[in-house]
């Protein structure tokens, strides 16, 4: 009986709900500062997104007449849980590598299309035209990005011979190969979509659809939807780091080399997102369709190659 | 002091509503927001959309046809929440007192709806960017 | 066409005009009466080829005047047509949006403000005044109290 109490302290407390949510804020603040560096200007102070989410916690909650108020109100929260699942479970992974499940990256994926769905479901529930555009275009994107992200996986799967477990994927490097490096680039492209950063920015697009998706939220709901993104900050880049990089370590040396890889994709991210303009619905799915899965079928041959006749760096 | 009022002082988060300007005064909240000002020192981050904002910037002096919007844009704002008339013709109808179309400054429009607003003036035409800047800063520490 | 050709290109409509004034060497007004107002603007747009700018609505001392502004791109002329409406009581002149789509919106506007009667509009409804605003009062006319 001991399971429950300490499967609840993992949950929400560490490494779950409290630990990510600050380390969520603390890397969007990152996001903020970089993109202000880059910017030439100051940038907003380290608490800045504590208190922004803060703030949204004390104001009133209007909701819209004509809105399905069930499946407003629970939207936010069904993202929220699948975000805190998944980076519970990596989290645990990583810290604590001899209790895994195979499969869990089947897991994984599925978690991750949680908070999407979830946008989705909220802001057709929201009564509002801007909001109906705004869910087309996430739907459009979703569809798009979706089949790219799980052939990259499927790329890391097939070299490292077939493991399906986290785990065990977070042993190899995948990334030091010319399937590897093909497939990480266009999953690092999928997590931008993901993270709703440009150039991928669509469904939120402030200026086109003045904010989209989340237009008729307000107050605490709409600090649950920031608190989601906050932690998809935190859970995509880790993905991405234990199936592509190599994993995460928990103590001295490898504990530092975690956290640069994870930096590294935060960087890589930050950097796409500040050198580019934002995509037209059509063009961002033109991309993924065509350029993205055209990269993923030549990088699938090339690892099935690789691993039948055994050469390690295709 | 209230969290509440604390929190919104750190982090305000704009939207601009012209209420029949001439767009003189757009134009100068629209410079304010490029990073050449970085208000983002501040917390200030322009938004999309009334319901996620705490200022309301309104220009223009109030025309008939947008009196009633202007009403309805600030009930969609969840209170507690600052507007601020930005410009002569917000703050007190400027050069256009007796025009045919005028229902009244910004601050008449809304205190119809809502006695208890808290309502900021910042004079000018327009004003300038860094006259905008001083007088969000002095209405927030008077918060 | 050069200068002297336009303006040897506008004498062919002298019969319908009342005057032409010549401000300068780039700005030419063409009065005419509200009857051949239609006429005018045709022969401007689609023979002479100019350019519609906007137009405006005056409220004169004995008599309404709409004026038309177009441009000859060519030299950078400026051609205006005046068209006085003598009836006060009830003005009105033939609307060029058949031929001109660009004149739809100002003759809208001029029809809330002024009161003038725009006939053959394929759409004259109100535009810029007020939802409330009521009907029948136009603002821009100097007897308003």
């Amino acid at each position: 009986m001991s399971e429950i109490p300490q499967s609840l302290f993992w949950i929400l407390i560490f490494p779950g709900f409290l630990f990510t949510v600050v380390l969520g804020l603390v890397a969007s603040w990152i996001v903020r500062k970089t993109s202000a560096l880059v910017q030439w200007r100051v940038g907003p102070p380290l608490y800045q997104p504590f208190v922004d989410v803060m703030k949204l916690m004390g104001k009133e909650i209007l909701i819209p007449q004509d809105a399905q108020r069930t499946v407003f109100l629970a939207a936010p929260i069904v993202g929220l849980a699948g975000v805190l699942l998944l980076s519970t479970m990596l989290w645990r992974i990583t810290i604590d590598p001899t209790r895994p499940f195979v499969g869990d990256i089947i897991v994984a994926i599925y978690l991750m299309v949680l908070p999407s769905l979830a946008l989705i479901l909220g802001s057709s529930a929201s009564a509002s035209p801007h909001a109906a555009v705004g869910a087309s275009r996430e739907m459009k994107l979703v569809m798009s990005y979706e089949l790219p992200l799980v052939l990259a996986f499927v790329v890391v799967i097939i070299k490292t011979g077939g493991q399906i477990s986290l785990a065990a994927i977070a042993g190899h490097v995948p990334v030091f190969s010319v399937s590897g490096i093909l497939a990480f680039l266009v999953a690092l492209l999928c997590v931008q979509a993901k993270l709703g950063f440009v150039p991928f920015d669509i469904a939120e697009s402030d200026t086109e659809v003045a904010s989209g998706v989340i237009i008729e939220y307000s107050g605490a709901l709409l600090a649950i939807w920031k608190i989601m993104q906050a932690m998809m900050l935190v859970a995509l880049p880790l993905f991405l780091v234990m199936v592509f990089l190599g994993g995460f370590g928990t103590a001295g040396w490898p504990l530092v080399w975690g956290i640069g890889k994870y930096v590294l994709v935060l960087v890589l991210l930050i950097l796409i997102k500040n050198t580019n303009p934002r995509l037209r619905i059509d063009q961002a799915m033109k991309f993924f369709w065509g350029y993205c899965g055209l990269t993923l079928a030549i990088a699938v041959i090339l690892a099935a190659m690789g691993n039948f006749y055994h050469i390690g760096w295709l | 002091m209230n969290w509440k009022i604390w929190s919104l002082k750190k982090s305000p988060w704009v939207f601009h509503v012209n209420a029949g300007a001439c767009n003189n005064c757009d134009i100068e909240i629209v410079d304010l927001l490029t990073p050449k000002f970085d208000v983002e020192r501040f917390g200030i981050k322009l938004v999309g959309s009334p319901r996620q904002a705490d200022a309301l910037l309104v220009t223009g002096v109030g025309t008939r046809q947008a009196a009633k919007r202007l009403q309805e844009v600030y009930r969609q704002t969840p209170k507690p929440c600052v507007v601020f008339a930005i410009g002569a013709c917000a703050c007190g109808t400027g050069i256009f007192s007796n025009g045919y179309h005028v229902v009244g400054p910004v601050d008449r429009i809304i205190k119809e709806i809502d006695p208890n607003a808290i309502i900021a003036y910042v004079p000018g035409c327009p004003p300038k960017p860094e006259a905008m800047i001083s007088g969000v800063v002095k209405a927030l520490s008077a918060l | 066409m050069n200068q002297e050709e336009l303006n040897n290109k506008l004498l062919e409509i002298k019969d319908k005009l009342t005057g032409i004034e010549r401000k300068s060497d780039k700005r030419i007004y063409l009065l005419c009466e509200v009857e051949n107002s239609y006429a005018v603007n045709k022969f401007l747009f689609e023979d002479v080829g100019c350019r519609f700018v906007i137009a405006t609505g005056i409220d004169s001392d004995n008599c309404f005047e709409v004026l038309y502004h177009y441009s000859y791109d060519e030299t950078g002329c400026v051609i205006t047509i005046k068209a006085f409406i003598r009836d006060r009581q009830k003005p009105a002149i033939q609307s060029l949006t058949p031929f001109l789509p660009a004149a739809e919106w100002i003759e809208r506007e001029i029809h809330d403000v002024l009161g003038i009667d725009f006939k053959n509009h394929p759409n004259l409804r109100r535009l810029i005044l007020a939802d409330d605003w009521p009907a029948g009062v136009y603002p821009l006319r100097k007897d308003l109290s």
